[in-house]
């Protein structure tokens, strides 16, 4: 395992007219690991990788993209599946992966070669000579992917994949970005799926507002919050689980429920009141999900903008007076 | 910039665009409706009336309505027949009703009046449903001479001399760098509007394709994908190479089929052009070739560079066709500009036209036509087109990297202004 990174951002700024898209903004996405890059709808994510890959020049800050400070001159060493996706629709689609492979810098004969092989892959060779608009979009998207990855980067930044894809196809995209990854290809994920990165990303950087929320390896970030959530499986009356001493938050979904234990209770004890009151059929003491710590941190976040707006409101108030 | 990106997409551009049935259709059209053009408008101009045309003749008193009818009978061009000689004393209106009504039924094509005149002898006038240039020229000459025969009756001159005269043309030569040649305005015109016309419509189809390409791309984000991988100057050189290229291929194949036309099929034409006095070497002259490959080429990259940047900055197709159109004026003042040019191709405004780059491919190109300018101002013409290309060029590189990527709203002449300051 090496220690050096793929990708730096360093104090990153990006600023459309008044909004700052991306703020200050540091992340290191490890050689080799799966990197999520998480934040909820609007908070930075594409931009962010736009400045990273030079499609945005930078506002204020720097990128060490694969060692260098300009992206654009490493572009054939990084792979990109942008969010919103297209292919020239009128092409074939053998050709439409071997363009795009020879622009990443393969020969013309290497392209060729690997479409193909990719088709196959993809179990699309038998379409290879149609259309591309004459493709469900799965398989355009499973595509896509290929050419994202056909000139065997060191880097491939996936924003949001899974897009609306089937489970199946989901499942054959996940492999693949293993595969990758097994490769020993760097892989920033961009979602706002959690059980995705939950089960792939080795480590995270969560934004909101194009601030950095939350950064670091998933299990520590975890293990930094302790095994302080309780999944219960229990019987019982509807609102039973609520006032339970030692308890911060519950999720309760009627047969199941996670519970948020406050810092420094006693999980005995709160078995116990559980035991008083409900039926308990299982009770696991876990770390928390990274959902839960998803929307604990983005929470916290907009509550904050939320305190500084109603501020910025009642000074704009007392200005007017 | 890297030529081998630029070179990879200009290439799947260019094999896009030959595929295209709307190449292909154009490759067959123009040239058809060239050739319809070339064989209909000497015909328009020279007038393609009835073969056959039935005139009547009200004489008012002046006796020179029998002399006229014998002229008129003799006439062979449209062949003239006709049907009665009147003496009549009353040329209001209402006494000329029942011809018109005859005229409308079309059993008359028209009938000539002739008033008496106390110098001239008499005045005619025409009434038709429909005239042209050539039976005018006819009809004039019959009267001419009718009343000229009449006026030297028993002076000594000789009628027959005169008659000869009259039928004479003043044929023109055309004097210039090249030296003589044949036929004049009328050649020199029309060959002009077909060239101009084929240069514009080249230009702006050509042009307006890679607009909408742009467009379409941009709408679909392949761009992100694109310029993720070559550099927005790439992409717009390869984008307008590869337009350029198809463009030059499509005029490769017209021009060729000229040649073959020429090699092959030149002499039955040359029977057909003989009578209307058309030449088609006019159209085909090497000289006149290099220079419209020149002048299409570097035209095209001028306004394809303007119309890319204001593809880049459109979000939609709908967008584009409204704000294509400022790009397109100037192109259409250089059409009109370039028929001046063609009337008066050494006239001071002429000359000063051709020189301005957004001008120089159309009006330049009608002025070699007409009259060859001095070869130095043909090439200053060329290098301050070429310059302008680059112009354009450098400008289009500095808006596009980032207009390409604006998504949702368009962005502002001050946002352009930005662009073009931060790049």
């Amino acid at each position: 395992m090496s220690n050096t990174a793929s990708l730096i951002c360093h104090q990153l700024v990006k600023v459309f007219d008044t909004t700052r898209a991306v703020d200050s903004l540091d992340l290191s996405v490890p050689q080799g690991k799966i990197f999520g890059l998480l934040g909820p709808n609007g908070s930075g994510k594409t931009t962010t990788i736009r400045v990273a890959l030079g499609i945005y020049l930078p506002d204020g800050g720097s990128v060490q993209l694969l060692g260098s400070s300009d992206p654009l001159a490493v572009r054939h060493r990084v792979g990109y599946l942008p969010e919103e996706r297209g292919l020239y629709a009128k092409m074939k689609v053998q050709e439409q992966l071997a363009f795009l492979a020879s622009i990443r810098g393969l020969s013309s004969h290497e392209s060729n070669k690997r479409a193909a092989q990719w088709l196959e892959r993809l179990e699309l060779a038998e379409r290879a000579k149609a259309l591309t608009r004459d493709l469900s979009k799965g398989m355009q998207q499973k595509i896509q992917f290929a050419s994202a990855v056909i000139h065997d980067p060191e880097l491939v930044v996936l924003d949001e994949p899974f897009t609306g894809l089937d489970p199946i196809n989901t499942r054959l995209l996940k492999e693949l970005i293993l595969e990758q990854s097994r490769k020993g290809t760097s892989i920033v994920l961009s979602t706002h799926r959690m059980e995705q990165v939950e089960a792939m990303c080795e480590s995270i950087c969560l934004i909101s507002d194009g601030k950095p929320v939350l950064s670091g390896r998933l299990a520590e970030i975890k293990a930094g919050y302790g095994k302080n959530t309780v999944t219960l499986e229990y019987g019982g009356e509807p609102g039973a689980l609520d006032g339970i001493p030692g308890v911060l938050d519950v999720r309760d979904s009627g047969r199941e429920a996670r519970l948020q234990l406050e810092k420094g209770s006693d999980s005995q004890q709160v078995l116990k009141a559980l035991v008083d009151r409900v039926e308990v059929r299982s009770f696991r003491l876990e770390e928390p999900h990274i959902e839960e710590i998803y929307v604990e941190k983005v929470g916290a976040a907009k509550a904050a903008r939320q305190q500084m707006g109603s501020q910025q409101g009642l000074q704009a108030q007392e200005a007017s007076q | 910039m890297s030529f081998q990106q630029v070179y990879k997409v200009a290439r799947r551009e260019y094999i896009a665009r030959v595929r295209n049935k709307a190449f292909i259709i154009m490759t067959i059209m123009v040239p058809a409706f060239m050739g319809i053009y070339i064989a209909v408008l000497p015909l328009l101009f020279e007038g393609a009336g009835k073969e056959e045309l039935k005139i009547s003749i009200l004489d008012g008193e002046t006796g020179l309505g029998g002399s006229l009818a014998e002229r008129l009978e003799s006439v062979s061009s449209p062949r003239l027949e006709v049907a009665e000689n009147l003496i009549v004393t009353d040329l209001t209106d209402e006494a000329r009703q029942p011809f018109n009504a005859r005229v409308l039924q079309e059993q008359l094509d028209g009938y000539i009046v002739l008033a008496p005149d106390p110098e001239i002898l008499a005045t005619a006038r025409f009434y038709a449903r429909e005239s042209n240039p050539n039976l005018i020229r006819r009809l004039e000459l019959a009267v001419h001479t009718t009343l000229l025969t009449e006026i030297l009756d028993g002076s000594g001159v000789d009628v027959d001399r005169v008659k000869k005269v009259q039928r004479s043309d003043v044929e023109i030569v055309t004097v210039s760098s090249e030296g003589e040649e044949e036929g004049g305005f009328e050649v020199a015109f029309f060959s002009t509007i077909a060239l101009t016309m084929l240069l514009y419509m080249a230009v702006l189809i050509n042009g307006q394709g890679m607009a909408m390409a742009i467009v379409e791309e941009k709408s679909s984000r392949l761009i992100e994908v694109i310029l993720g991988a070559v550099t927005a100057a790439e992409f717009m050189a390869g984008k307008i190479l590869g337009v350029l290229g198809s463009g030059l291929t499509q005029l490769g194949i017209w021009i060729g089929g000229a040649l073959i036309m020429v090699l092959f099929a030149l002499p039955a034409m040359a029977m057909g052009t003989a009578e209307t006095g058309f030449d088609l070497s006019s159209f085909l002259s090497f000289n006149l070739l290099f220079y419209f490959a020149i002048f299409f080429a570097l035209g095209y990259l001028l306004y394809s560079t303007l119309f890319a940047i204001v593809a880049a900055t459109c979000t939609s197709t709908e967008e584009l066709s409204q704000s294509l159109f400022p790009a397109m004026l100037p192109i259409i003042i250089a059409l009109f500009a370039s028929m001046f040019a063609a009337i008066s191709p050494s006239a001071l405004a002429t000359r000063v036209l051709s020189l301005i780059p957004l001008f120089t491919p159309l009006v330049m190109l009608a002025r070699v036509n007409v009259l060859m300018p001095p070869l130095w101002e043909i090439w200053l013409g060329i290098i301050l087109l070429a310059l302008g290309s680059l112009g354009a060029a450098w400008l289009a590189a500095k808006v596009f990297r980032f207009a390409l990527l604006m998504q949702g709203k368009r962005p502002s002449f001050k946002d352009i202004a930005r662009m073009i300051r931060a790049a």
